[in-house]
């Protein structure tokens, strides 16, 4: 395997799933935001919740279409790309992959055709099942999707036999140790992206005083919900960290620039800002915290964590800085949300349900507009730091990224690249052309739900929307 | 003929399930494949809308068949998920290129109103280009994945098959469900799609016996020939029917008769290939998971598969007749 190879798979990896992860996260949460609308509409019959559930579900579709079409590369990827990997984990990973597909996948794409398509076509009761199963299908999707990454942190429930990994416990291998904590914090990452951007999308409209009265119900229901998911999220980001610290120390270092291991009985200093070198095998420089690594990696007073110093060079996590920093980002954005959702709600307190009141506070609305992209970057972050953490590992202790990729002509792979890269300039220009013009356009205020129909009518995949 | 352990039982049983969801997939999609490549006969944007309408509700749905036959590829037959994969890597990537480009067309045409004519050229062309795609990747797994100008001919020809056949199925397809200008198109659509597909087939049988490392052999066991030789009157009397339904005026005669000649074709190859899953590389038994992991994923996709069908079953019933065309 050719190093030059090796170099150009991972960053094929690295481009179609940082482009990816972008949109299933607006699904998930979208999705879910979509299904409360739909049953407050059924339970309450009131027309405003049914013009919003017309009005969000048109952004979901264009999210899930880029969606759907940036996913395929990433299942097939790893027979193309990484096929000794397959072969070695097929036998649990490529499993659980193929149930993401049948269960999820299928749910999703099978009744994203009603919710968009059957408005007036099905009965209420119909579609708003439909909209649950699109709902559920991507939260089931991300479920899958997280069972298979946690299990390549931290691998169990299996045996080699043979060249190859065997499942010897099921249990274990799908709860394997990172999974309870990974799956909630990119479940509540997804939530959290999608009330940003609902609550961000609603402030530019009451900011510019556009269909203000609509859109305050948007604002008020996402703010609602971030006050509570903000800060549970900054939680189970908390724990695992914990996590982190006890089954990947290695990445739990390099992620908080921490090289030398504390002696017993003192606790780990934690730096606010460092330049980690790995050369230097130290911080080029730092502004640290005395005992406060202990209590947050540990939740100890003088709890052991392993420094970067005291574990082989081989077996250290590369490109430390970009580590310490994209860690950084990602926990100074989840405090961010949680600051702007109790300023909010405070501020919806004194406004006491008056809407020029709320529409005054000026800097307040444009915060959550410039917020929009921010929860994009911390998912990003994360991602990189969960992902670029465990190198050199592929599955954490098992095998290595450079013992995992096909034996493919790196010409190939490059023109792949180059291939992928353009394909996706090309949808993200046209996502947010037609995302601006749905922006502009607004939702439609003359709308009112279709009477019931008496019998499923034929047919007609007619579009209307 | 070794006895029967649960584990050939299993990866057997396996095999025969990536069989159904590969028909379900290229029956389902190849349709819509087909309807997308017809679109680019198609000059006037309405005809175009009809034609799209017919599909909308129903394409992702079709195209996750693909989704979940890789997963299960990959879980149950490992070692035959990266060879394929890695051996096939340009036509796989082209392959996804295509879905990309027929994908995002799609969706976005609908939000373009003054570009529609441009994502309608994109999507036709992934349309086609994904249908060339599968047939390349269908003539390397049947020469075994072999060099050489002879295979590379068979190759050509079941690219050009497999286009033709889903041609056949999205020209049936549209009889059934549209009405007007488009529809008498598509029965004339249908008649030479079906000539050239059967050609196909028949050059492709042959090539096949003559090429394909295990195509002759296999075909000289006991009661292989009888079958297939039953399996190509099941085709010929499906492609007299297609030709007499269209010409009779049949409404879902045809794309019935196509399904027919669609699932006889793919038996056919089943059979030639058992009990390989990668001709003359890769068995069933070398490339198959452990037990564990085949019963494991039996019970887990075996409890969602009836689902899944049920409701693909509902949503055809849903918007089951005619497509009526509605004025953006």
């Amino acid at each position: 395997m050719p190093v030059e190879a090796l170099h150009l798979a991972r960053g094929q990896f690295a481009l179609t799933a940082v482009f990816h992860i972008l949109w299933p996260i607006l699904t998930i949460s979208l999705s879910a935001f979509l299904l409360v609308v739909e049953v407050l509409w059924v339970r309450t019959s009131d027309v405003v919740w049914y013009r919003h559930a017309r009005f969000w579900s048109k952004l979901l579709l264009l999210n899930f279409a880029v969606g759907v079409v940036s996913g395929i590369p990433m299942e097939f990827q790893f027979g193309t790309n990484w096929g000794p990997f397959s072969e070695y984990t097929g036998q649990f990973f490529g499993n659980i992959l193929g149930f993401e597909g049948a269960m999820a996948f299928m749910l999703e794409a099978g009744f994203v055709g009603v919710m968009m398509l059957g408005w007036g076509r099905v009965p209420k009761g119909v579609h708003l099942f439909a909209t649950a199963m699109v709902a559920f299908g991507s939260t089931l999707s991300a479920f899958w999707i997280m069972v298979a990454n946690s299990w390549l942190q931290t691998p169990s429930g299996v045996a080699e036999v043979g060249g190859k990994l065997v499942v010897t416990d099921y249990v274990k291998a799908i709860f394997s140790p990172d999974m309870p904590w990974g799956a909630s914090h990119m479940w509540f990452a997804a939530i959290e992206t999608g009330l940003v951007v609902i609550a961000g999308i609603s402030a530019y409209h009451l900011y510019k005083r556009r269909n203000a009265e609509f859109f305050v119900r948007s604002f008020k229901l996402a703010l609602t919900l971030l006050v509570f998911v903000a800060p549970i999220q900054i939680w189970l980001g908390d724990s695992s960290g914990v996590d982190v610290f006890e089954t990947q120390p290695a990445k739990g270092a390099a992620i908080e620039g921490h090289w030398h291991t504390n002696a017993p009985g003192t606790g780990a200093s934690w730096s606010l800002l460092a330049w980690p070198d790995q050369k230097k095998q130290d911080n080029d420089w730092s502004i640290e915290v005395p005992g406060l690594l202990s209590l947050l990696g540990t939740h100890s007073l003088h709890g052991q964590v392993k420094g970067l110093a005291d574990i082989p060079l081989a077996d250290q996590p590369p490109m430390l800085p970009l580590l310490y920093y994209t860690f950084r980002a990602m926990a100074g954005i989840g405090f961010l949300f949680m600051v702007l959702a109790f300023w909010t709600a405070f501020a919806m307190y004194k406004a006491r349900g008056r809407l020029d009141a709320l529409l005054a506070r000026r800097k307040l609305l444009l915060a959550w507009v410039l917020a929009i992209p921010l929860p994009y970057i911390a998912v990003e972050c994360g991602w990189i730091v969960r992902e670029v953490g465990r190198q050199p590992w592929l599955v954490y202790g098992l095998m290595r990224t450079e013992n995992a990729a096909s034996n493919v002509p790196a010409s190939a792979i490059s023109a792949s690249i180059v291939m992928f890269a353009c394909f996706y300039v090309i949808l993200i220009s046209s996502f947010f052309i037609f995302a601006r013009k749905w922006m502009r356009t607004g939702p439609d205020l003359t709308l009112v739900p279709p009477a019931e129909p008496v019998r499923p009518s034929h047919a007609h995949a007619t579009v209307d929307y | 003929m070794n006895p029967v352990t649960s584990q050939t039982l299993l990866s057997h049983a396996w095999f025969g399930l990536i069989g159904l969801m590969l028909v379900l997939y290229v029956i389902t999609d190849g349709f819509d494949l087909g309807v997308g490549i017809l679109s680019l006969f198609r000059s006037k944007e309405s005809d175009r809308d009809m034609m799209v309408q017919s599909i909308g509700h129903v394409w992702d749905a079709n195209e996750t068949w693909l989704v979940v036959l890789g997963g299960a590829l990959f879980g149950a037959f490992p070692a035959a998920y990266a060879t394929l994969l890695s051996d096939l890597y340009v036509p796989v990537m082209v392959l996804i290129a295509s879905f990309i480009m027929r994908g995002a067309a799609i969706e976005f045409r609908h939000a373009a109103s003054g570009r529609r004519p441009m994502w309608d050229r994109v999507f036709g062309l992934g349309s086609l280009l994904a249908a060339a795609c599968q047939g390349v990747i269908l003539g390397k797994v049947i020469t075994g994945l072999l060099p050489g100008d002879l295979n590379l001919g068979f190759v050509a020809v079941t690219a050009i098959g497999v286009v033709s056949g889903y041609v056949l199925l999205g020209a049936t397809w549209l009889v059934k469900k549209t009405t007007g200008k488009v529809e008498q198109a598509a029965r004339k659509y249908s008649v030479i799609s079906v000539f050239t597909t059967v050609i196909c087939a028949i050059v492709v049988s042959i090539g096949t016996f003559k090429l394909s490392p295990v195509g002759n052999g296999r075909w000289a066991e006991p009661g292989v020939f009888h079958t297939l030789v039953a399996l190509a009157i099941v085709a010929a009397l499906a492609f007299f029917y297609i030709v007499y339904s269209v010409n009779v005026g049949g409404e879902s005669g045809p794309f019935n008769g196509s399904m027919v000649l669609f699932v006889a074709s793919f038996t056919g190859l089943a059979i030639s290939l058992f009990p390989d899953i990668v001709p003359g590389q890769l068995s069933i038994a070398a490339a198959a998971s452990n037990s564990t992991t085949l019963v494991f994923m039996l019970f887990g996709i075996g409890i969602v598969f009836p689902i899944m069908i049920g409701y693909n079953l509902f949503q055809y019933y849903w918007f089951r007749g005619k497509v009526e065309l509605v004025k953006h």
